[in-house]
Protein backbone atom coordinates (compact mmCIF):
# COMPACT_ATOMS: atom_id res chain seq x y z
CA UNK A 1 0.00 0.00 0.00
CA UNK A 2 1.71 3.33 -0.70
CA UNK A 3 2.06 6.35 1.48
CA UNK A 4 0.20 8.82 -0.82
CA UNK A 5 -3.38 8.09 0.13
CA UNK A 6 -5.87 10.14 0.38
CA UNK A 7 -9.59 8.99 1.60
CA UNK A 8 -12.79 9.34 2.80
CA UNK A 9 -15.14 7.55 4.72
CA UNK A 10 -16.06 5.12 1.92
CA UNK A 11 -13.00 5.39 -0.71
CA UNK A 12 -9.61 5.91 -0.84
CA UNK A 13 -7.51 7.38 -3.58
CA UNK A 14 -4.00 6.27 -3.94
CA UNK A 15 -1.64 9.28 -5.76
CA UNK A 16 0.84 7.25 -7.11
CA UNK A 17 -2.05 5.55 -9.23
CA UNK A 18 -3.98 8.55 -10.08
CA UNK A 19 -2.99 9.96 -13.73
CA UNK A 20 -5.46 13.17 -12.95
CA UNK A 21 -7.23 12.29 -15.89
CA UNK A 22 -10.40 13.83 -13.38
CA UNK A 23 -12.69 11.35 -14.78
CA UNK A 24 -13.96 10.98 -10.85
CA UNK A 25 -14.32 14.97 -10.74
CA UNK A 26 -17.31 14.84 -12.81
CA UNK A 27 -19.05 11.93 -11.60
CA UNK A 28 -19.00 12.98 -8.36
CA UNK A 29 -22.49 14.41 -6.91
CA UNK A 30 -21.40 16.07 -4.01
CA UNK A 31 -18.72 17.89 -6.53
CA UNK A 32 -16.55 16.97 -3.45
CA UNK A 33 -13.03 16.17 -5.45
CA UNK A 34 -10.55 18.70 -6.70
CA UNK A 35 -7.23 17.75 -8.59
CA UNK A 36 -3.77 19.27 -8.37
CA UNK A 37 -0.64 19.28 -9.76
CA UNK A 38 -1.95 16.53 -11.84
CA UNK A 39 -2.85 14.40 -8.63
CA UNK A 40 -5.92 13.75 -7.37
CA UNK A 41 -7.02 15.25 -4.25
CA UNK A 42 -8.62 17.23 -2.21
CA UNK A 43 -11.46 16.81 -0.41
CA UNK A 44 -13.37 19.75 -0.09
CA UNK A 45 -17.08 18.17 0.25
CA UNK A 46 -18.98 15.46 2.16
CA UNK A 47 -18.56 11.95 0.44
CA UNK A 48 -21.71 10.37 0.33
CA UNK A 49 -20.12 6.61 -0.67
CA UNK A 50 -21.62 6.68 -4.27
CA UNK A 51 -18.62 5.09 -5.58
CA UNK A 52 -18.97 6.85 -8.35
CA UNK A 53 -15.45 7.40 -8.43
CA UNK A 54 -14.20 3.93 -8.24
CA UNK A 55 -16.54 3.03 -11.30
CA UNK A 56 -14.77 6.26 -13.53
CA UNK A 57 -11.29 5.63 -12.56
CA UNK A 58 -9.53 3.87 -15.34
CA UNK A 59 -5.91 3.87 -13.17
CA UNK A 60 -7.46 1.78 -10.53
CA UNK A 61 -6.64 4.64 -8.08
CA UNK A 62 -9.85 4.95 -6.41
CA UNK A 63 -10.80 1.95 -4.52
CA UNK A 64 -13.51 1.44 -1.74
CA UNK A 65 -12.28 1.89 1.40
CA UNK A 66 -13.19 -1.77 2.61
CA UNK A 67 -11.16 -3.78 4.82
CA UNK A 68 -10.12 -6.14 1.61
CA UNK A 69 -9.17 -9.82 1.36
CA UNK A 70 -8.31 -10.78 4.83
CA UNK A 71 -8.02 -14.12 5.53
CA UNK A 72 -11.03 -15.27 8.68
CA UNK A 73 -8.61 -15.37 11.57
CA UNK A 74 -9.72 -18.42 13.30
CA UNK A 75 -9.53 -16.76 16.81
CA UNK A 76 -13.39 -15.41 16.36
CA UNK A 77 -17.08 -16.29 15.62
CA UNK A 78 -17.22 -14.91 11.80
CA UNK A 79 -20.98 -14.04 10.58
CA UNK A 80 -21.51 -13.11 7.22
CA UNK A 81 -24.29 -10.96 6.40
CA UNK A 82 -25.16 -11.56 2.65
CA UNK A 83 -26.24 -9.43 0.39
CA UNK A 84 -28.90 -10.80 -2.05
CA UNK A 85 -26.70 -9.54 -5.16
CA UNK A 86 -23.99 -12.41 -3.93
CA UNK A 87 -25.95 -14.80 -5.50
CA UNK A 88 -26.42 -13.37 -8.85
CA UNK A 89 -22.57 -13.36 -9.34
CA UNK A 90 -23.35 -16.99 -9.73
CA UNK A 91 -25.25 -17.61 -12.79
CA UNK A 92 -27.41 -21.12 -12.19
CA UNK A 93 -25.80 -21.73 -8.78
CA UNK A 94 -28.39 -22.07 -6.19
CA UNK A 95 -28.01 -19.71 -3.30
CA UNK A 96 -27.46 -22.26 -0.77
CA UNK A 97 -24.70 -23.28 -2.30
CA UNK A 98 -23.17 -20.34 -2.25
CA UNK A 99 -24.09 -19.75 1.38
CA UNK A 100 -22.49 -23.12 1.96
CA UNK A 101 -19.69 -21.95 0.02
CA UNK A 102 -19.39 -19.11 2.60
CA UNK A 103 -19.38 -21.61 5.38
CA UNK A 104 -17.02 -23.52 3.78
CA UNK A 105 -14.35 -20.43 3.89
CA UNK A 106 -14.94 -20.67 7.39
CA UNK A 107 -17.74 -18.28 8.12
CA UNK A 108 -19.52 -19.78 11.11
CA UNK A 109 -23.23 -18.44 10.53
CA UNK A 110 -24.56 -16.99 7.13
CA UNK A 111 -27.18 -14.42 6.98
CA UNK A 112 -29.48 -14.51 4.73
CA UNK A 113 -31.47 -11.27 3.81
CA UNK A 114 -35.06 -12.68 2.23
CA UNK A 115 -36.22 -12.83 5.65
CA UNK A 116 -36.22 -9.64 6.48
CA UNK A 117 -36.67 -8.09 3.10
CA UNK A 118 -39.98 -9.50 3.62
CA UNK A 119 -40.42 -7.61 7.00
CA UNK A 120 -39.62 -4.89 5.49
CA UNK A 121 -41.89 -5.22 2.54
CA UNK A 122 -44.76 -6.13 5.37
CA UNK A 123 -44.42 -2.82 7.07
CA UNK A 124 -43.67 -0.67 4.00
CA UNK A 125 -47.12 -1.83 3.05
CA UNK A 126 -48.64 -1.01 6.16
CA UNK A 127 -47.24 2.23 6.44
CA UNK A 128 -48.21 3.32 3.16
CA UNK A 129 -51.73 2.30 3.48
CA UNK A 130 -52.16 3.95 7.06
CA UNK A 131 -50.43 7.25 5.43
CA UNK A 132 -53.54 7.16 3.00
CA UNK A 133 -55.75 8.24 5.65
CA UNK A 134 -53.39 9.82 8.27
CA UNK A 135 -51.14 12.05 5.43
CA UNK A 136 -48.07 11.80 8.19
CA UNK A 137 -45.71 12.15 5.56
CA UNK A 138 -45.82 13.38 2.43
CA UNK A 139 -46.34 12.04 -0.78
CA UNK A 140 -43.96 10.25 -3.08
CA UNK A 141 -42.19 8.74 -0.24
CA UNK A 142 -38.69 7.65 -1.28
CA UNK A 143 -37.23 4.33 -0.53
CA UNK A 144 -34.83 4.37 2.34
CA UNK A 145 -33.07 1.43 0.99
CA UNK A 146 -30.29 2.72 -0.60
CA UNK A 147 -27.93 4.67 1.28
CA UNK A 148 -26.51 6.66 -1.17
CA UNK A 149 -29.98 8.09 -2.03
CA UNK A 150 -30.81 9.23 1.45
CA UNK A 151 -27.52 10.64 1.88
CA UNK A 152 -27.79 12.36 -1.47
CA UNK A 153 -31.03 13.54 -0.27
CA UNK A 154 -28.96 15.19 3.24
CA UNK A 155 -26.97 16.83 1.16
CA UNK A 156 -28.74 18.40 -1.69
CA UNK A 157 -32.36 17.95 -1.10
CA UNK A 158 -32.80 17.80 2.50
CA UNK A 159 -36.41 19.69 2.01
CA UNK A 160 -37.21 16.04 0.87
CA UNK A 161 -36.10 13.86 3.90
CA UNK A 162 -39.88 13.87 5.71
CA UNK A 163 -40.59 12.34 2.04
CA UNK A 164 -37.83 9.39 3.11
CA UNK A 165 -40.02 6.46 4.68
CA UNK A 166 -39.37 5.86 8.28
CA UNK A 167 -39.32 2.39 8.17
CA UNK A 168 -35.77 0.63 9.48
CA UNK A 169 -33.93 -0.67 6.50
CA UNK A 170 -34.05 -4.57 5.64
CA UNK A 171 -29.79 -4.15 6.36
CA UNK A 172 -29.97 -2.24 10.09
CA UNK A 173 -33.47 -5.45 10.89
CA UNK A 174 -30.66 -8.16 9.86
CA UNK A 175 -28.15 -6.71 11.96
CA UNK A 176 -30.50 -6.12 14.97
CA UNK A 177 -31.82 -9.53 15.28
CA UNK A 178 -28.09 -10.93 14.64
CA UNK A 179 -26.54 -8.78 17.38
CA UNK A 180 -29.88 -9.78 19.97
CA UNK A 181 -29.77 -13.59 19.51
CA UNK A 182 -27.18 -14.93 17.81
CA UNK A 183 -23.98 -12.88 19.29
CA UNK A 184 -25.53 -13.26 23.10
CA UNK A 185 -25.11 -17.04 22.50
CA UNK A 186 -21.34 -16.85 21.64
CA UNK A 187 -20.45 -13.64 24.16
CA UNK A 188 -21.60 -15.79 27.46
CA UNK A 189 -18.94 -18.28 26.34
CA UNK A 190 -16.68 -15.43 25.94
CA UNK A 191 -15.84 -15.41 22.52
CA UNK A 192 -15.36 -12.80 20.27
CA UNK A 193 -17.95 -12.68 17.26
CA UNK A 194 -16.86 -10.44 13.75
CA UNK A 195 -19.75 -9.10 11.57
CA UNK A 196 -18.59 -9.24 7.91
CA UNK A 197 -21.13 -6.89 6.30
CA UNK A 198 -20.67 -8.01 2.27
CA UNK A 199 -21.96 -5.65 -0.06
CA UNK A 200 -21.97 -4.84 -4.09
CA UNK A 201 -20.94 -1.56 -2.82
CA UNK A 202 -18.58 0.86 -0.34
CA UNK A 203 -21.60 2.30 1.42
CA UNK A 204 -24.34 -0.09 3.00
CA UNK A 205 -22.47 0.63 7.14
CA UNK A 206 -22.40 3.79 8.15
CA UNK A 207 -18.11 3.52 8.91
CA UNK A 208 -17.19 4.21 12.69
CA UNK A 209 -14.94 7.56 11.19
CA UNK A 210 -18.28 9.19 11.46
CA UNK A 211 -19.09 11.03 14.49
CA UNK A 212 -22.40 8.65 14.91
CA UNK A 213 -20.51 6.08 13.68
CA UNK A 214 -21.65 3.49 16.71
CA UNK A 215 -18.69 0.62 18.07
CA UNK A 216 -20.06 -2.20 19.41
CA UNK A 217 -19.06 -4.86 21.63
CA UNK A 218 -18.90 -7.04 18.88
CA UNK A 219 -16.74 -5.66 15.81
CA UNK A 220 -18.07 -5.12 12.24
CA UNK A 221 -16.02 -5.38 8.76
CA UNK A 222 -17.28 -4.23 5.62
CA UNK A 223 -16.54 -6.45 2.55
CA UNK A 224 -16.73 -5.72 -1.60
CA UNK A 225 -18.56 -8.88 -3.08
CA UNK A 226 -15.40 -8.59 -5.05
CA UNK A 227 -12.86 -8.90 -2.44
CA UNK A 228 -14.27 -12.45 -1.21
CA UNK A 229 -15.41 -13.38 -5.07
CA UNK A 230 -12.40 -15.43 -5.69
CA UNK A 231 -11.45 -17.72 -3.43
CA UNK A 232 -15.46 -18.31 -2.83
CA UNK A 233 -15.74 -18.92 -6.04
CA UNK A 234 -13.22 -22.23 -5.70
CA UNK A 235 -15.29 -23.56 -2.82
CA UNK A 236 -18.45 -22.99 -4.77
CA UNK A 237 -17.24 -25.05 -7.78
CA UNK A 238 -16.50 -28.00 -5.39
CA UNK A 239 -19.43 -27.93 -4.06
CA UNK A 240 -21.21 -28.04 -7.54
CA UNK A 241 -19.09 -30.72 -8.35
CA UNK A 242 -19.60 -32.81 -5.48
CA UNK A 243 -21.87 -35.48 -5.77
CA UNK A 244 -25.06 -35.78 -4.19
CA UNK A 245 -26.59 -33.12 -2.28
CA UNK A 246 -24.15 -32.01 0.51
CA UNK A 247 -25.54 -32.39 4.58
CA UNK A 248 -25.46 -29.43 6.48
CA UNK A 249 -27.51 -27.48 8.85
CA UNK A 250 -28.24 -24.58 10.42
CA UNK A 251 -30.03 -23.33 13.47
CA UNK A 252 -31.61 -20.36 12.35
CA UNK A 253 -34.66 -19.66 9.79
CA UNK A 254 -32.51 -16.89 8.08
CA UNK A 255 -29.74 -18.84 7.88
CA UNK A 256 -30.73 -20.65 4.23
CA UNK A 257 -33.52 -20.88 1.64
CA UNK A 258 -33.15 -17.19 -0.48
CA UNK A 259 -36.64 -16.83 -2.18
CA UNK A 260 -36.92 -15.48 -5.84
CA UNK A 261 -38.69 -12.14 -4.03
CA UNK A 262 -34.79 -12.15 -2.31
CA UNK A 263 -33.04 -12.10 -4.91
CA UNK A 264 -35.33 -9.75 -7.58
CA UNK A 265 -34.06 -6.53 -5.09
CA UNK A 266 -30.86 -6.45 -6.48
CA UNK A 267 -32.85 -5.68 -9.62
CA UNK A 268 -33.95 -1.89 -10.33
CA UNK A 269 -37.57 -2.24 -9.49
CA UNK A 270 -36.81 -5.28 -7.31
CA UNK A 271 -37.60 -4.02 -3.93
CA UNK A 272 -41.49 -2.91 -5.53
CA UNK A 273 -42.02 -5.55 -7.73
CA UNK A 274 -43.92 -7.97 -4.88
CA UNK A 275 -45.03 -5.02 -2.75
CA UNK A 276 -48.94 -4.05 -2.73
CA UNK A 277 -48.60 -0.26 -3.61
CA UNK A 278 -50.95 1.44 -5.71
CA UNK A 279 -48.59 3.84 -7.52
CA UNK A 280 -45.18 3.07 -7.27
CA UNK A 281 -41.73 3.93 -9.80
CA UNK A 282 -38.10 2.47 -9.65
CA UNK A 283 -35.48 5.17 -10.82
CA UNK A 284 -31.93 3.60 -11.33
CA UNK A 285 -28.68 5.85 -12.18
CA UNK A 286 -27.09 8.36 -10.68
CA UNK A 287 -28.25 10.98 -13.44
CA UNK A 288 -31.43 9.98 -13.32
CA UNK A 289 -31.69 9.96 -9.42
CA UNK A 290 -31.12 13.53 -8.99
CA UNK A 291 -33.49 14.33 -12.22
CA UNK A 292 -36.28 13.22 -10.04
CA UNK A 293 -35.54 14.10 -6.68
CA UNK A 294 -34.91 18.01 -8.46
CA UNK A 295 -38.45 17.20 -10.03
CA UNK A 296 -39.94 15.95 -6.62
CA UNK A 297 -38.85 18.89 -5.44
CA UNK A 298 -40.44 21.29 -7.21
CA UNK A 299 -44.06 19.44 -6.43
CA UNK A 300 -44.44 17.15 -9.34
CA UNK A 301 -45.19 13.15 -8.58
CA UNK A 302 -47.77 13.53 -5.35
CA UNK A 303 -49.74 11.26 -6.78
CA UNK A 304 -47.35 8.62 -6.71
CA UNK A 305 -46.98 6.59 -3.16
CA UNK A 306 -43.42 5.36 -3.28
CA UNK A 307 -40.30 5.88 -5.36
CA UNK A 308 -37.33 2.77 -5.65
CA UNK A 309 -34.36 4.70 -5.92
CA UNK A 310 -31.12 3.29 -6.56
CA UNK A 311 -28.20 5.26 -7.36
CA UNK A 312 -26.26 2.34 -9.34
CA UNK A 313 -27.58 1.86 -12.84
CA UNK A 314 -30.06 -1.70 -13.12
CA UNK A 315 -29.95 -1.34 -9.13
CA UNK A 316 -27.59 -2.70 -6.73
CA UNK A 317 -26.60 -5.15 -9.57
CA UNK A 318 -24.96 -2.32 -10.55
CA UNK A 319 -22.72 -1.67 -8.19
CA UNK A 320 -19.28 -0.97 -8.30
CA UNK A 321 -18.35 -3.89 -5.79
CA UNK A 322 -19.80 -6.28 -7.79
CA UNK A 323 -17.45 -9.39 -9.43
CA UNK A 324 -19.78 -9.92 -12.70
CA UNK A 325 -21.25 -7.50 -15.06
CA UNK A 326 -24.23 -6.19 -13.87
CA UNK A 327 -26.26 -7.44 -17.17
CA UNK A 328 -25.10 -10.84 -16.51
CA UNK A 329 -25.93 -10.86 -12.93
CA UNK A 330 -29.47 -9.78 -13.86
CA UNK A 331 -29.87 -12.80 -16.78
CA UNK A 332 -29.08 -15.14 -13.42
CA UNK A 333 -31.51 -13.14 -11.66
CA UNK A 334 -34.53 -13.89 -13.77
CA UNK A 335 -33.79 -17.37 -13.80
CA UNK A 336 -33.94 -17.54 -10.07
CA UNK A 337 -37.40 -15.18 -10.28
CA UNK A 338 -38.18 -17.87 -12.78
CA UNK A 339 -37.64 -20.87 -11.09
CA UNK A 340 -38.88 -19.39 -7.61
CA UNK A 341 -41.62 -17.06 -8.09
CA UNK A 342 -42.00 -14.05 -6.10
CA UNK A 343 -44.10 -15.52 -3.32
CA UNK A 344 -43.09 -14.50 0.43
CA UNK A 345 -42.32 -17.09 3.67
CA UNK A 346 -43.55 -15.07 6.46
CA UNK A 347 -47.26 -14.36 7.47
CA UNK A 348 -48.62 -10.99 7.68
CA UNK A 349 -50.53 -11.55 10.62
CA UNK A 350 -47.16 -11.81 12.52
CA UNK A 351 -45.33 -8.86 11.56
CA UNK A 352 -48.02 -6.99 12.16
CA UNK A 353 -47.81 -7.74 15.61
CA UNK A 354 -44.25 -6.20 15.81
CA UNK A 355 -45.00 -3.11 13.60
CA UNK A 356 -47.86 -2.38 16.06
CA UNK A 357 -45.20 -2.20 18.74
CA UNK A 358 -42.87 0.09 16.57
CA UNK A 359 -40.34 -2.31 16.05
CA UNK A 360 -39.61 -1.16 12.36
CA UNK A 361 -39.88 3.13 13.19
CA UNK A 362 -36.43 3.94 11.37
CA UNK A 363 -35.39 6.73 14.51
CA UNK A 364 -33.15 8.37 11.65
CA UNK A 365 -33.46 12.67 12.21
CA UNK A 366 -33.66 14.50 9.27
CA UNK A 367 -32.05 17.13 11.56
CA UNK A 368 -28.85 14.51 12.79
CA UNK A 369 -28.69 13.17 8.75
CA UNK A 370 -28.52 16.65 7.81
CA UNK A 371 -25.55 17.75 10.06
CA UNK A 372 -23.72 14.05 9.03
CA UNK A 373 -24.27 14.59 5.27
CA UNK A 374 -25.24 18.11 4.61
CA UNK A 375 -23.30 20.96 2.57
CA UNK A 376 -21.34 22.49 5.02
CA UNK A 377 -20.53 25.60 2.80
CA UNK A 378 -21.12 29.07 3.82
CA UNK A 379 -24.30 30.35 2.58
CA UNK A 380 -23.56 32.89 -0.33
CA UNK A 381 -25.01 36.43 -0.83
CA UNK A 382 -26.16 38.46 -3.40
CA UNK A 383 -22.73 39.85 -3.74
CA UNK A 384 -20.97 36.98 -4.22
CA UNK A 385 -23.42 35.61 -6.30
CA UNK A 386 -22.74 38.87 -8.42
CA UNK A 387 -19.16 38.00 -8.65
CA UNK A 388 -19.52 34.16 -9.49
CA UNK A 389 -21.41 35.80 -12.71
CA UNK A 390 -18.10 37.58 -13.58
CA UNK A 391 -15.95 35.44 -12.79
CA UNK A 392 -18.06 33.04 -15.23
CA UNK A 393 -17.87 35.59 -18.29
CA UNK A 394 -14.26 35.69 -17.47
CA UNK A 395 -13.41 32.06 -17.65
CA UNK A 396 -15.72 31.62 -21.04
CA UNK A 397 -17.82 28.49 -19.72
CA UNK A 398 -16.34 25.46 -20.96
CA UNK A 399 -15.86 22.75 -18.00
CA UNK A 400 -12.40 21.90 -19.64
CA UNK A 401 -11.33 20.83 -15.70
CA UNK A 402 -7.66 21.66 -16.56
CA UNK A 403 -8.10 24.04 -13.27
CA UNK A 404 -8.78 20.75 -10.91
CA UNK A 405 -12.76 21.75 -10.49
CA UNK A 406 -15.51 19.94 -11.58
CA UNK A 407 -16.84 22.69 -13.73
CA UNK A 408 -16.66 26.14 -14.02
CA UNK A 409 -19.72 27.23 -11.94
CA UNK A 410 -17.85 25.39 -8.91
CA UNK A 411 -14.65 26.89 -9.83
CA UNK A 412 -16.12 30.00 -9.64
CA UNK A 413 -17.55 29.52 -6.50
CA UNK A 414 -14.26 28.20 -5.31
CA UNK A 415 -12.63 31.75 -6.15
CA UNK A 416 -15.28 33.75 -4.86
CA UNK A 417 -14.80 31.80 -1.46
CA UNK A 418 -11.26 31.89 -1.70
CA UNK A 419 -10.54 28.32 -2.38
CA UNK A 420 -8.59 28.71 -5.99
CA UNK A 421 -6.99 31.23 -7.53
CA UNK A 422 -8.47 33.05 -10.75
CA UNK A 423 -4.79 32.45 -12.82
CA UNK A 424 -5.87 28.40 -12.59
CA UNK A 425 -7.69 29.15 -15.43
CA UNK A 426 -6.24 28.21 -18.73
CA UNK A 427 -8.19 31.25 -20.39
CA UNK A 428 -7.76 33.71 -17.71
CA UNK A 429 -3.73 32.56 -17.69
CA UNK A 430 -3.64 32.69 -21.35
CA UNK A 431 -5.15 36.12 -21.52
CA UNK A 432 -3.39 37.36 -19.10
CA UNK A 433 0.13 36.73 -20.82
CA UNK A 434 -1.19 37.63 -23.76
CA UNK A 435 -1.65 41.33 -22.62
CA UNK A 436 1.16 41.08 -20.12
CA UNK B 1 -25.69 45.11 -1.13
CA UNK B 2 -27.30 45.29 -4.50
CA UNK B 3 -29.67 43.08 -6.80
CA UNK B 4 -28.73 39.71 -8.32
CA UNK B 5 -30.61 39.23 -11.75
CA UNK B 6 -29.94 35.93 -13.97
CA UNK B 7 -32.33 35.24 -16.25
CA UNK B 8 -32.83 31.27 -18.19
CA UNK B 9 -34.12 30.37 -21.77
CA UNK B 10 -36.85 28.37 -21.87
CA UNK B 11 -38.09 26.53 -25.21
CA UNK B 12 -41.56 26.07 -26.32
CA UNK B 13 -43.06 22.46 -27.28
CA UNK B 14 -39.44 21.32 -25.42
CA UNK B 15 -41.39 18.33 -22.70
CA UNK B 16 -38.36 16.63 -22.14
CA UNK B 17 -36.28 19.76 -20.80
CA UNK B 18 -39.11 21.55 -19.37
CA UNK B 19 -38.38 22.37 -15.54
CA UNK B 20 -34.67 23.24 -16.30
CA UNK B 21 -35.05 26.68 -15.96
CA UNK B 22 -37.29 26.53 -12.56
CA UNK B 23 -34.27 24.04 -11.50
CA UNK B 24 -31.68 26.41 -11.83
CA UNK B 25 -33.32 29.14 -10.18
CA UNK B 26 -34.19 26.63 -7.17
CA UNK B 27 -30.28 25.64 -7.27
CA UNK B 28 -29.39 29.05 -6.91
CA UNK B 29 -31.50 30.02 -4.34
CA UNK B 30 -30.29 27.03 -2.49
CA UNK B 31 -26.85 28.07 -2.50
CA UNK B 32 -27.82 31.38 -0.83
CA UNK B 33 -29.57 29.66 2.22
CA UNK B 34 -33.27 31.17 2.11
CA UNK B 35 -35.40 29.32 4.35
CA UNK B 36 -36.67 26.06 2.21
CA UNK B 37 -40.37 26.70 2.39
CA UNK B 38 -39.87 29.97 0.63
CA UNK B 39 -37.53 28.01 -2.08
CA UNK B 40 -40.05 25.35 -2.49
CA UNK B 41 -42.53 28.37 -3.18
CA UNK B 42 -40.40 30.14 -5.43
CA UNK B 43 -39.94 27.02 -7.57
CA UNK B 44 -43.44 25.66 -8.13
CA UNK B 45 -44.40 29.34 -9.67
CA UNK B 46 -41.46 29.23 -11.93
CA UNK B 47 -42.54 25.31 -12.74
CA UNK B 48 -45.69 26.63 -13.18
CA UNK B 49 -45.20 29.37 -15.46
CA UNK B 50 -42.77 27.33 -17.20
CA UNK B 51 -44.82 24.80 -18.39
CA UNK B 52 -47.35 27.34 -19.36
CA UNK B 53 -45.06 28.37 -21.68
CA UNK B 54 -43.39 24.82 -22.57
CA UNK B 55 -47.41 24.24 -23.54
CA UNK B 56 -48.93 27.48 -25.40
CA UNK B 57 -46.05 29.82 -25.26
CA UNK B 58 -43.74 29.48 -27.45
CA UNK B 59 -40.02 30.43 -26.55
CA UNK B 60 -39.62 32.43 -23.54
CA UNK B 61 -37.57 33.42 -20.63
CA UNK B 62 -38.05 33.45 -17.03
CA UNK B 63 -35.64 35.67 -14.83
CA UNK B 64 -35.16 35.74 -11.40
CA UNK B 65 -34.23 39.01 -9.42
CA UNK B 66 -32.54 38.92 -5.72
CA UNK B 67 -33.18 41.80 -3.95
CA UNK B 68 -32.86 42.87 0.60
CA UNK B 69 -36.08 42.68 0.48
CA UNK B 70 -37.50 41.00 -1.92
CA UNK B 71 -37.25 38.13 -4.89
CA UNK B 72 -38.96 38.99 -8.44
CA UNK B 73 -39.81 36.18 -10.60
CA UNK B 74 -40.68 37.19 -14.20
CA UNK B 75 -41.53 34.68 -17.16
CA UNK B 76 -42.43 36.35 -20.71
CA UNK B 77 -42.88 34.03 -23.63
CA UNK B 78 -44.07 35.17 -27.61
CA UNK B 79 -46.73 33.35 -27.23
CA UNK B 80 -50.60 33.33 -27.98
CA UNK B 81 -51.75 35.46 -24.96
CA UNK B 82 -53.95 35.05 -22.41
CA UNK B 83 -57.73 35.93 -23.49
CA UNK B 84 -59.53 36.01 -20.59
CA UNK B 85 -56.98 36.87 -17.52
CA UNK B 86 -60.13 36.36 -14.80
CA UNK B 87 -61.51 32.51 -16.38
CA UNK B 88 -57.54 32.12 -16.77
CA UNK B 89 -57.27 32.14 -12.55
CA UNK B 90 -59.95 30.50 -11.77
CA UNK B 91 -59.24 26.56 -10.46
CA UNK B 92 -59.79 24.19 -13.18
CA UNK B 93 -60.23 26.77 -15.94
CA UNK B 94 -57.93 24.87 -19.01
CA UNK B 95 -56.80 25.95 -22.19
CA UNK B 96 -54.47 22.80 -22.74
CA UNK B 97 -55.03 20.28 -24.71
CA UNK B 98 -55.14 16.23 -25.19
CA UNK B 99 -51.50 15.88 -25.53
CA UNK B 100 -51.42 18.14 -22.96
CA UNK B 101 -53.83 15.81 -20.29
CA UNK B 102 -52.40 12.59 -21.76
CA UNK B 103 -48.72 14.21 -20.31
CA UNK B 104 -50.74 14.99 -17.17
CA UNK B 105 -50.95 18.72 -17.63
CA UNK B 106 -53.56 20.65 -17.98
CA UNK B 107 -55.82 20.52 -14.90
CA UNK B 108 -56.35 24.26 -14.65
CA UNK B 109 -54.51 24.76 -11.49
CA UNK B 110 -51.53 26.61 -13.34
CA UNK B 111 -52.28 30.36 -12.05
CA UNK B 112 -54.24 29.60 -8.87
CA UNK B 113 -51.14 27.86 -7.80
CA UNK B 114 -49.20 30.59 -8.90
CA UNK B 115 -50.98 32.98 -6.93
CA UNK B 116 -50.86 31.16 -4.12
CA UNK B 117 -47.50 30.57 -3.46
CA UNK B 118 -46.32 34.08 -4.36
CA UNK B 119 -47.32 37.54 -2.81
CA UNK B 120 -47.90 39.37 -5.21
CA UNK B 121 -48.61 38.66 -8.76
CA UNK B 122 -48.81 40.86 -12.04
CA UNK B 123 -50.13 39.49 -15.50
CA UNK B 124 -49.51 41.55 -18.82
CA UNK B 125 -50.93 39.69 -21.27
CA UNK B 126 -51.72 40.86 -25.09
CA UNK B 127 -53.69 38.45 -27.68
CA UNK B 128 -50.80 39.77 -30.23
CA UNK B 129 -47.91 40.21 -27.97
CA UNK B 130 -47.50 37.38 -25.49
CA UNK B 131 -47.60 37.40 -21.59
CA UNK B 132 -45.42 38.44 -18.90
CA UNK B 133 -45.94 37.50 -16.05
CA UNK B 134 -43.91 38.87 -12.80
CA UNK B 135 -44.47 37.64 -9.58
CA UNK B 136 -43.05 39.08 -6.17
CA UNK B 137 -42.15 37.44 -2.85
CA UNK B 138 -41.16 39.64 0.12
CA UNK B 139 -38.46 37.83 2.22
CA UNK B 140 -38.33 38.37 5.79
CA UNK B 141 -37.07 41.27 7.77
CA UNK B 142 -33.11 40.73 7.83
CA UNK B 143 -33.17 39.43 4.06
CA UNK B 144 -32.87 35.74 4.92
CA UNK B 145 -34.04 33.30 7.63
CA UNK B 146 -32.66 30.21 8.43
Amino acid sequence: MSQKQISTCYVRFDQNLCAGYGSCLRVCPTKAIRVKNKKAVRIVEQCIGCGECIRSCREGAVSAATEGPKVLEKDHVAIALVSPVLYAQFPGVMPKDVLLGLRHMGFEHTIDMSYFLEIFQFATEEFISRNRKTQTAPWPLISPVCPVVVRLIAFRFPNLLPNVLPVLRPVALMAREVKSRLIPEYSKNGKEVVLYYINPCPTKKEPACLPDGKQDVSSEIALGINDIYPELIKHVDQIKAADGIPFYQTRFEYETCATGNASMWGMSGGEIADMDIDKSLAVSGMEETINYLEKIELGLFQDIEYIEFRTCREGCLGGVLNAIDKYLAKGAVQKMVKRFGLGRRLHRENIMRMYEKGEFRSEKKPAKLTSLFGANKKALSIDSLQEIEKVMELIKGTDCMACGAPDCRTFAEDVVRGDAALKQCLFVDAQRRRKG
Amino acid sequence: MSKFKKSFHIKGRDFIRAGEASINVQNLLKSMDFDSRLIRRVAICGYESEMNVVMHGGDGSLSLEVDTDKMILEISDDGPGIEDIELAMKAGYSTANDDHREMGFGAGMGLPNMKKNSDQIHIQSNTDRGTVVRMIFFLPEGGKTD
